[in-house]
């Protein structure tokens, strides 16, 4: 199983939680997250949202946060998939999961990686709205990341 | 020639999400080239001004004085936004 898998298929939770897993007895904490396309955001209604990334550099800089993650807590899996492509509202985006023996390491681990996701990675998402413009378009936007997305790495940095 | 690779809303600016540049006495340096994008299309050369545009020498970030060889591929990266 490798670590990073960057993509346009769905994913399986369990299936994910089974890999995370196997062959660890030791693992007594095993934290998962996912990341969903919401229906409403900051008050704009979402059409669909596009994922475009920068093949090989993602992977590389998804794959730096994860030995920065293994390094300060103790972990014994880790596994990062992100979406790419077009997406629609409650698809799955983002799965991090994380395997530890105890569940400190594993919550500060998933959300480091997930922090460092949002601020790091080379993925920008363009969002198109159902509202529509005067030639009955719908309006999009490419969307800036937020200051308490940074607000939330910056506290990693100590 | 090195490829240029443009990501998110700077592939917008432009009709197309790559480039290609030819590298001569003027054009040394990943400054010179967003220099050079800027004299032909200013819209998107105005884009690749802004502070938070990061750019990307063989996928790794470096500055702007950073050199370039032939086929090399440098990246013009927008604030991103994962997760």
């Amino acid at each position: 199983m490798t670590e990073v898998l960057v993509c346009t298929e769905d994913f399986d939770l369990g299936e994910e939680y089974q890999n995370l897993c196997a062959g660890l007895p030791g693992a007594g904490a095993v934290v998962t997250f996912v990341g969903r396309v919401r229906d409403l955001n900051e008050g704009n209604e979402v059409a669909t949202l596009e994922l475009q990334h920068y093949p090989g550099m993602t992977e590389k800089l998804i794959q730096e946060i994860l030995e920065q993650a293994k390094q300060r807590w103790l972990v014994d899996r880790v596994r990062v998939i992100h979406r790419v492509g077009q997406l629609q509202p409650t698809d799955q985006i983002v799965f991090v999961g994380v395997a530890s023996a105890h569940r400190k390491e594993a919550f500060a681990a998933a959300e480091f990686i997930m922090d460092y996701l949002k601020t790091k990675a080379t993925f920008w998402k363009k969002e198109s709205r159902r509202d529509q413009d005067d030639k009955g378009k719908n309006q999009s936007e490419w969307l800036e990341m937020k200051g308490s997305d940074i607000a939330s790495a910056e506290r990693w940095k100590n | 020639m090195i490829k240029v690779l443009l990501f998110g809303r700077l592939g917008e600016l432009h009709s197309s999400s790559s480039l290609d540049i030819k590298l001569d006495d003027s054009i040394k340096t990943a400054g010179d080239v967003r220099k050079k994008i800027a004299t032909d299309f200013p819209d998107l050369g105005r884009a690749l001004d802004e502070p938070q545009t990061l750019v990307a020498l063989n996928q790794e970030i470096v500055d702007l004085s950073q050199g370039l060889a032939n086929g090399d591929e440098l990246a013009f990266l927008p604030p991103v936004t994962g997760g």
